[in-house]
């Protein structure tokens, strides 16, 4: 038998520094360079503010887009426009903007909180929680309001800490989020919601008005909304991004596992807490604003994650832009596509986001059986 | 005199109704490279558990640096000791150098970015392990070895005193089994002091001067290879007879090749 040539090497030596290792491996898996951030949350501001524009635009009456503009710069001079402009359309479209926003952001903390791409506050069910929450405000207690709210935004983001606890607390498994557990918690919390429903339908002193409000939340749906509610929750779901921003650097280190995390020196009790109160309040004000438009929290970050990778300091503003700018632009074709029949929009976002899911699913259910 | 690295002062843990570690006692003085060595589930991870404070001892003291572990503050901890674990998954696409930076968090205030010196903290630990080259690949799409590599950069970032690791050479092969020995050697040589879980009995006696050997009754023994690891001993710890040690084994029994 021929005896090989074996070339006699130090695997051990101090020259091991010098020895390319990646070089050798051919690096098959080199991520391509990622886009900056900076450049992206740019390109995303712009592409927010030119959806405005157009969203403001279109409708049953076609407005030039520089009568638009000029009647957004200069709102005194916009003449017999001003009340599609101001009254109809442009609370709508900063309200799908906030919406969207709000549920973006939701899905990125959420994801890093449960180390799970499928986290999204539709598919875990604390929109539906929301919901229920704002349901019960809306037909229990519906004397109680304040600028459109009341009771019924305090009861939402009541409903949705509620159920994110009760989710965390069913899904988690030896340290360990079961996907199964987590997936069918949400499912449970949205047959509830449907089956409370049904009850409220059936009560008879339960108002018109605030079953067709139930209904419209139900389908994901932005109807006609006042300026007090957008410009009450515009600084709400704004403030919460923000405070956000040093929670999602905890995120990343969440990333590691808990006790990783712990032993680095973070407070993961304080980082489960903040992302648990900051997601519920974002969820709430995107509930009582659309009701239950699903999947953006989860289209939206999955697909920037493509573009500038998981970290999750760089990830919570661009999805913050993203989310609005997919929002408008999903709001206004759910309008406009059929007019003069208007879609929800949350019927829109399920036709394209649950085949998204679907996917990601497998995907993920292939990786854990390797 | 100086304190020693790590003490543990009689220390007792219990999991459940079983009694993992019954009052044990050693010190870690500086730059030791020291075995834990022991059968499956002794009590090597909860050992390294309890000296990063991740798990509290029922009873007794275990001290760092001559500080009583109670004593450090959430964020000093982690820039005196360093857990490498055995197992780390991370989700998503993470690349391995923002993982190393994660060692830093013990540095870094919640609001604000990394400073000039976390990055070349960064940078040293990658240089250190050899991953310089991996930094953009994703860490879920590395192999065994290079794995362990990262999980050891990301301590190294943490400059720690004190490194502990759990069963840094499970599931390497031989090569990478050798690499890693001489990559801890090396650590060892610049000073820092290191605690690891390993089962291999034969690389623990080629490589370790001291080791802590754990056995299930519970009861423990402490000192240089040369006397702890005994085929007496071994066989004790390991519930086998000391027969089948040499006759499963190579070497008669790694005692007899240990090197003081």
């Amino acid at each position: 038998m021929a005896t090989t040539a074996w070339p006699d090497r130090s695997i051990t030596g101090d020259d091991a520094v010098e020895r390319p290792v990646a070089a050798a491996t051919g690096e098959p898996a080199q991520l391509e360079r990622k886009l900056s951030s900076r450049t992206l949350n740019l390109v995303l501001l712009v592409a927010l503010l030119l959806s405005i524009v157009l969203a403001t635009a279109v409708g049953a009456v076609r407005l030039p887009l520089s009568q638009v503009l000029a009647a957004l710069l200069h709102p005194a001079r916009a003449g017999e426009a001003h009340e599609i402009i101001f009254g109809l359309r442009l609370p709508r479209v900063l309200a799908a903007a906030l919406v969207g926003a709000a549920l973006s952001a939701t899905g990125v903390l959420f994801q890093g909180l449960f180390r799970n791409p499928l986290a999204d506050p539709f598919v875990l069910g604390t929109s539906g929680g929301a919901a229920l929450g704002g349901a019960v405000g809306i037909f229990l207690i519906p004397s109680l309001s304040f600028a459109g709210f009341g009771a019924t935004a305090v009861l939402a983001f009541v409903g949705s800490v509620l159920t994110m606890i009760l989710v965390w607390y069913l899904a988690r498994a030896g340290g360990r989020f079961a996907m199964e557990t987590l997936l069918l918690a949400g499912f449970a919390i949205g047959t509830m919601l449907n089956a409370a429903t049904v009850v409220f339908e059936l009560h008879e002193e339960a108002s018109n008005s605030g079953l067709r409000v139930l209904a419209a939340w139900l389908h994901g749906q932005l109807g006609i909304l006042t300026w007090s509610q957008v410009g009450l929750l515009a600084p709400l779901v704004g403030a919460a991004v923000l405070l956000a921003l040093p929670v999602a650097g905890r995120l990343n280190t969440l990333a590691l596992g808990e006790e990783y995390a712990a032993q680095l020196g973070v407070s993961v009790t304080r980082v489960r807490m903040a992302t648990v109160v900051l997601g519920s309040l974002l969820t709430a004000a995107a509930v009582s604003l659309g009701g239950l438009i699903g999947f953006v929290g989860l289209l939206v970050p999955h697909f920037l994650r493509i573009l500038i990778g998981p970290n999750h300091v760089r990830l919570l503003p661009a999805a913050a832009l993203g989310g609005a700018t997919f929002l408008i632009l999903a709001d206004t074709f759910a309008r406009t596509a059929f007019a003069p029949t208007e879609i929800p929009v949350g019927v829109f976002t399920a036709f394209l986001g649950g085949p998204a899911f679907l996917y990601l699913l497998n995907h993920r259910t292939r990786e854990s059986r390797q | 005199m100086t304190s020693p690295v790590l003490e543990f002062r009689n220390v007792s843990f219990s999991r459940g109704p079983r009694l993992l570690l019954d009052r044990m006692s050693f010190a870690i003085e500086k730059q030791e490279m020291i075995a834990l060595v022991g059968p499956n589930g002794v009590g090597k991870t909860t050992l390294l558990k309890l000296a990063s404070r991740l798990l509290a001892p029922a009873a007794g003291e275990i001290r760092l640096e001559g500080k009583s572990l109670g004593a450090w503050s959430r964020r000093e901890l982690p820039r005196a000791i360093a857990l490498v674990p055995q197992e780390l998954e991370i989700p998503f696409n993470f690349p391995v150098e923002e993982i190393v930076a994660q060692g830093r968090v013990p540095y870094q205030p919640l609001f604000g970015a990394g400073t000039e010196l976390d990055r070349a903290a960064v940078e040293d630990a990658m240089q250190a392990v050899d991953i310089v080259g991996l930094r953009h690949r994703v860490y879920s799409e590395l192999s065994g070895g290079e794995r362990q590599r990262v999980k050891i950069a990301i301590g190294l970032a943490q400059q720690p005193k004190l490194m502990l690791l759990d069963e840094p050479t499970q599931h390497l092969d031989i090569g990478r089994q050798i690499e890693l020995i001489a990559l801890l050697r090396r650590l060892n040589q610049r000073g820092l002091t290191i605690l690891a879980a390993v089962h291999d009995l034969s690389l623990v006696a080629a490589n370790f001067a001291s080791i802590i050997l754990l056995t299930p009754e519970p009861s423990w023994m402490a000192g240089p290879a040369a006397e702890v690891l005994r085929p007496d001993l071994v066989a004790r710890a390991f519930s086998v007879g000391q027969a089948d040690l040499g006759r499963y084994f190579a070497r008669p029994a790694p005692g007899a090749v240990a090197q003081a």
